[in-house]
């Protein structure tokens, strides 16, 4: 395990449960009505600070996909998975996507002490 | 103007000549050189294919021209007997009889003389003649002056300088000189002894005749070094994976560097270190390696005279993983940068922590030297840069408008540009005396950099496991890109390295060292035996043949050349010629 890399997200972001490794941001939330074997699932156009398994065909609710199951980055936790591909059309939407696990984030305001925060809705820059 | 044995005249001869299809080259010039044989009896020659004979496999290569320039190195070189036996020899005298006559009227300054035989020669450019008079007569005036022959010197200066009419302005400083001798400041130091003087500066005149004359009446000195290196060059320009040191190259085959240049094989293995090593970097002089670890600790290696390397210090105080030491610019001091924690400056020598560079509440991410050694800078975890004096007391505190961490930091070694990670994706590059900034914008999230040892590029690793190649000369524009290598949680470093750093070499988390050669961007090698994910990799400074690498199976490897097999050659190229076989191979 090297010195790991990690991405920050801005603003209220959400993480990974286990290690709070930020993994989305809500601006790239499309859809909060996915479903997995565990439970709910939202749908993210985005998602930073993870690795991908090996792609694999899957069959989900929807129909076929090849899909690859991600994994954060820091810890190692299955969070997720990716579409890479849909074999039906109404299904090519999701291409390229990211789906996190409800029970695998946590959606909180990033809660850190650092001084800058403060301050940060003065320095901010869109 | 005939040749002995001929029973037809030459001039009847040499039209035939010019009538036949495939006549060879000219004949008229032959007639001058055989002219000047010593001894026409003894060699049954100067039938016209003698004069066209060529020498070498591809018919370039005139044999007279070929023997007269060796002739001209061998008395270079000062094998005056051998030369002249050369000639005797070869019947192909270095220079015609009256050219022989002329450089030797010159060296004894007999300048009349000279001036005659100058006509005789009958060379074909009137300007190249007037010039070289002008020189001879030059020399012989500033002669008579420093014998203070001054009545002379002015009658050579009307009669024979000024006639010539060219060269004005420096008829007019002649002149000048007559007025007041010991002002002018002929060739060479003064009061240095007359005799000596007049022979130098001879030879300098003989020089400036060579410049003059075409090089088929006087052939230039060291025209067959010329020839040679001009050769090397061009064997070491166009040799791709050109890896060695101009005084390795050979004349006795052409030079084409294999990769068996490249440092391939691992010579050995440092172990010392009780976790993950995260950074290696050669100090400047190549002769210490310093490395840092996940083990809280950093190490300075030594090399001793086989090429070994030992350990010399172990550097213990950090109470979080080192993610980086870097040698200052005299390699007298290391810096080591604890993970969010602190900056710590040892001595080299003695291995001692000197300071500790500290801001309360938060840690450093990176950390970096100035250029001149006299300052530290560091990108901490609130998103500022700070820079601190040796001592400790902080200069400045920049708290921009970052919105990452700068995960890396550097300044160029001439001082010029403080360059840093400055938004995810994108690159600063701020001219610290002007105060303004480049940006380089890339395509996706930045993990390193290194620069190059000229400022002028940067290697920039991405996350989507590219390394490009930045030139930053004036305006940033993407150079090339590297692929091949693995990466998807680490921040994997890469450098530059070999010969005028002409490769790239990058860690993996295939646990191989990969090396690509840089201007064509291939990938040249893979280097398999790490047993864990490659961080960092640092080639050496002095040593074109060796390159550290950094694992996370806790090691670091010393790579060198193959030297069970140290020909391997990469394609059946003959020794002699690159792609032809030639020298009966």
């Amino acid at each position: 395990m090297g010195r790991i890399f990690t991405v920050e997200l801005e603003g209220r972001s959400y993480r990974c449960r286990f290690c709070r490794t930020h993994l989305a941001l809500p601006d790239d939330l499309i859809s909060k009505s996915f479903h997995c074997r565990r439970g709910k699932a939202y749908l993210f156009n985005r998602s930073v600070n993870i690795s991908m398994g090996p792609l694999e065909e899957r069959m989900m609710l929807s129909g076929m996909h090849t899909v690859a199951d991600i994994f954060c980055c820091c810890c190692g936790q299955n969070v997720g998975w990716k579409y890479e591909s849909a074999h039906e059309k109404a299904q090519k939407y999701k291409e390229g996507k990211f789906v996190l696990e409800r029970g695998r984030i946590v959606d909180e305001i990033d809660l850190s002490t650092e001084v800058y925060i403060d301050t940060r809705s003065d320095t901010e820059d869109s | 103007m005939g040749v002995v044995e001929e029973t037809e005249p030459p001039l009847k001869r040499a039209k035939l000549r010019a009538e036949e299809p495939n006549g060879n080259s000219s004949v008229i010039g032959s007639n001058t050189v055989t002219n000047s044989l010593g001894d026409l009896m003894a060699r049954p020659l100067t039938s016209q294919g003698d004069v066209d004979e060529t020498v070498g496999s591809k018919g370039v290569i005139k044999k007279s021209e070929f023997v007269r320039i060796i002739t001209r190195a061998l008395y270079s070189l000062g094998y005056g007997k051998t030369g002249a036996m050369l000639e005797e020899e070869s019947g192909i005298p270095m220079h015609q009889s009256v050219v022989k006559e002329f450089l030797q009227q010159v060296k004894e300054g007999k300048w009349d003389e000279s001036v005659v035989t100058l006509r005789r020669i009958g060379l074909v450019d009137e300007k190249a003649v007037k010039s070289a008079s002008f020189l001879l007569l030059e020399q012989k005036f500033l002669e008579l002056l420093k014998f203070e022959k001054i009545a002379d010197a002015l009658g050579t200066l009307r009669n024979e300088i000024v006639p010539l009419q060219i060269n004005t302005k420096r008829v007019h400083e002649l002149a000048s000189s007559l007025i007041s001798p010991s002002k002018f400041v002929s060739n060479g130091a003064s009061g240095k002894g007359k005799g000596k003087e007049s022979v130098s500066s001879r030879s300098k005149v003989l020089e400036e005749l060579q410049n003059l004359l075409p090089a088929s009446v006087m052939i230039p000195e060291k025209r067959l070094e010329c020839l040679v290196e001009n050769s090397l060059h061009i064997q070491r320009d166009s040799c791709v994976y050109h890896n060695t040191l101009d005084s390795d190259l050979s004349l006795f085959a052409d030079h084409q560097c294999g990769k068996h240049q490249i440092p391939s094989q691992t010579i050995q293995i440092l172990e010392s270190h009780t976790d993950e090593v995260w950074f290696v970097e050669f100090s400047h002089n190549g002769k210490y390696l310093a490395s840092s670890s996940k083990d809280q600790t950093a190490i300075i290696w030594e090399i001793s005279a086989d090429g070994h390397y030992s350990l010399k210090h172990k550097l213990v105080g950090h109470q979080k993983p080192v993610t980086s030491i870097l040698w200052s610019p005299d390699d007298h001091q290391v810096l080591t940068c604890g993970a969010e924690e602190v900056i710590r400056r040892w001595d080299t020598d003695s291995g001692d922590c000197i300071h500790i560079y500290e801001k309360g509440g938060i840690g450093p991410i990176s950390c970096g030297w100035y250029s001149d050694g006299q300052g530290i800078i560091a990108g901490m975890t609130d998103r500022s840069i700070c820079m601190w004096d040796l001592d400790g007391t902080e200069m400045e505190c920049w708290k921009g408008q970052r919105t990452q961490k700068v995960s890396e930091i550097a300044m160029t070694d001439d001082g010029k540009w403080l360059v840093s990670v400055c938004k995810g994706s994108v690159i600063s590059l701020f001219d610290r005396e002007a105060t303004v900034e480049r940006l380089i914008e890339e395509e996706d999230m930045i993990t390193s950099f290194s620069l190059s040892n000229d400022n002028k590029y940067l290697l920039v690793n991405l996350i989507n496991q590219e390394i490009h190649l930045w030139n930053i000369e004036s305006d940033p524009k993407l150079v090339m890109r590297y692929k091949g290598h693995k990466r998807s949680r680490f921040l994997i470093r890469s450098c530059f390295g070999g010969y005028q750093q002409a490769f790239i070499a990058s860690g993996s988390e295939d646990s191989q060292v990969y090396i690509w050669h840089r201007s064509t961007g291939k990938l040249i090698l893979e280097l398999p035996g790490h047993a864990g994910a490659v961080n960092c990799v640092s080639w050496s400074p002095t040593n074109l043949h060796m390159l550290a690498s950094a694992s996370d199976d806790g090691t670091i490897r010393i790579w060198g050349l193959d030297r069970i097999n140290p020909q391997k050659k990469v394609q059946a190229s003959s020794s002699n010629g690159v792609l032809h076989r030639c020298n009966g191979n």
